[in-house]
């Protein structure tokens, strides 16, 4: 079993009598990128205000490389660097200027500007002020204040939150090499269940407070039934007949969707129900394989947590 | 702490409370200066300089301060920053204990540009207009004294601007609770619990009555240091959300 970057038990928090966290239990291995996801006001937040310490939890405990946050902040505190969902940048000041002050705080080098500014390709804009800077940009240099002193554990909150298409993929790629670049583990909150799909090695789904799923991404998929995505010309009847040879069947507005068990082969059914329909007279537009992705795990969290 | 103290300066750089620090004492000078060309004979230098020194007093040190720390504050609120810093491995109270001494330090800048700027006015008003020229050399000493004492007597007030501020996100409490105790300080100058404003604490260094002078330092100045070790200890211990 790999060593533990983050470990919570039974951690929960309350804002007066409303438990926002509830007895979540969580593992982040190191040197994996771990996506923390869940929807708006699932309690993800501030689930890494408790791992920062910026919040105590009502109960159970949170741990970073085995240090307790609540007993040991300031050591719990070396080990983490973090990008809050508001930046925190003063807007008189360069990009290099605002570096400089976590730094000066951290008593790191000053060569680890320089080091932080090219890990995140914002060396040639150091010297703007922070005021001209596009949101991607403000999220790199982010990421780069998270950065400095190399703490083992990055915590970045909603980093993809209000860029377009391209700063998104741009943060995809550089999310996914991090860990390889900078050897640090990295814990990544979004509601972007795609771009966690591909970004993450681990998962966690946060739902109304409660962790339903955690796990590594390819395990958690492997375990997961193939869909068959049905068009035929009769879907009452197409959808009795894929009942009685015992697939899970659901409408929706452009097919009929049959659930496999997770070992069966999907041509096979598709083959075995095409013929089904041929010889029942219903006609066949097409049959197609749906791999299930991370959105189907965290629709069937949600339905469990529910 | 010095890092501390060096980040909360290098902020100041370029900011709106840096440039407040060097308008309001310029509007002093600037007062003066128009004050005096008004005038057709020579009055003495000291008359001048203390008048610079009780208008900041009266007026433009509790209006400053309170919008000083806004200002200060906002810095932090605005962006949202206090996440960032409060999540640093490095003990919280030094972080508003910084501020804190920031904040009188630039207090103690405005009170000496206000000598400086007044002294300026003073001068230039002279050398455009020669029939005003001050009679007798400023007494700067006392003058620079009783500036220390103003400072002293306005640890109160500047504890309780800077602990609205730094505590309400919002500027308007700590704006609003300024105006209204210089407002409440000017229009109650005489009145005998006058002194124990905080806003008014400053003013009374000017006064011939010992006991509203020695009064106000003793609880701007002693009270003022410990509603600051107070405000560090509640700001630093309670939770940002």
């Amino acid at each position: 079993m790999s060593a533990l970057a983050v470990e919570t038990k039974t951690l929960t928090r309350r804002f007066g009598e409303r438990a926002v966290v509830r007895e979540v239990s969580m593992s982040v291995p190191e040197r994996s990128v771990y996506g923390f996801l869940g929807r708006n006001g699932a309690g993800k937040t501030t689930t890494l205000k408790v791992l920062l310490g910026l919040l105590k939890p009502s109960a159970g405990s949170a741990r970073l490389f085995g240090v307790d946050v609540a007993k040991d902040r300031l050591k719990a505190a070396r080990k983490v660097g973090a990008l809050m969902e508001a930046h925190g940048f003063y807007a008189n000041l360069s990009g290099r200027e605002n570096l400089d002050l976590t730094r000066t705080l951290l008593g790191a080098p000053r060569s680890e500007l320089d080091r932080v500014l090219d890990v995140v390709e914002m060396r040639e804009h150091a010297n703007r002020h922070v005021s001209d800077y596009s949101l991607g940009m403000r999220q790199r240099l982010g990421i780069a204040r998270a950065m400095i002193g190399a703490p083992p554990l990055l915590v970045l909150d909603e980093p993809t939150n209000g860029l377009d298409p391209d700063g998104i993929a741009d943060m995809r790629l550089f999310l996914s090499a991090l860990p390889e670049r900078t050897g640090a583990t990295v814990l990544v909150s979004s509601h972007l269940l795609g771009e966690i799909e591909q970004t993450a090695t681990h998962v966690g789904i946060l739902h109304e407070g409660r962790l339903v799923v955690e796990g590594s991404l390819a395990q958690l998929k492997a375990g997961l039934a193939p869909e068959l995505a049905i068009d035929v010309d009769d879907f009452d009847r197409a959808g009795a007949l894929a009942q009685a040879r015992g697939f899970s069947v659901q409408r929706t507005p452009e097919a009929l969707i049959a659930r496999l068990q997770p070992r069966d082969d999907a041509r096979v059914a598709a083959a075995a129900l095409n013929r089904a329909f041929v010889e029942a007279g219903v006609a066949v537009f097409s049959i197609a394989h749906r791999a299930r992705s991370l959105e189907g795990i965290y629709r069937d969290a949600a339905k469990v947590g529910a | 702490m010095f890092a501390a103290l060096s980040v909360e300066f290098r902020k100041l750089n370029r900011s709106l409370a840096l440039l407040l620090a060097v308008v309001a004492p310029a509007l002093i000078a600037i007062f003066t200066f128009f004050n005096m060309l008004r005038g057709s004979a020579p009055q003495p230098y000291d008359i001048w300089i203390m008048s610079g020194s009780a208008i900041w007093a009266f007026f433009m040190l509790p209006m400053s301060v309170t919008a000083l720390t806004a200002l200060v504050a906002h810095m932090e609120h605005g962006p949202k920053s206090w996440h960032h810093l409060r999540a640093l491995p490095l003990p919280r109270w030094r972080i508003y204990a910084a501020k804190t001494v920031c904040v009188i330090a630039v207090v103690a800048l405005m009170s000496a540009l206000t000598l400086l700027m007044t002294w300026a006015a003073v001068e230039i008003a002279a050398a455009v207009k020669p029939a005003i020229t001050p009679s007798g050399a400023p007494d700067m000493a006392t003058h620079v004294w009783t500036l220390v004492k103003m400072l002293a007597a306005s640890l109160l007030l500047i504890a309780v601007q800077l602990w609205m501020a730094l505590r309400f996100q919002s500027f308007v409490p700590g704006l609003a609770l300024g105006i209204g105790g210089t407002f409440f300080a000017v229009v109650a100058t005489s009145a005998r619990a006058g002194v124990f404003m905080p806003w008014q604490m400053p003013v009374n260094m000017l006064t011939d009555e010992a006991w509203r002078a020695e009064t106000a330092l003793a609880i701007g100045g002693a009270g003022g240091f410990i509603a600051l070790v107070l405000m560090v200890t509640h700001l630093s211990w309670r939770e940002v959300r």
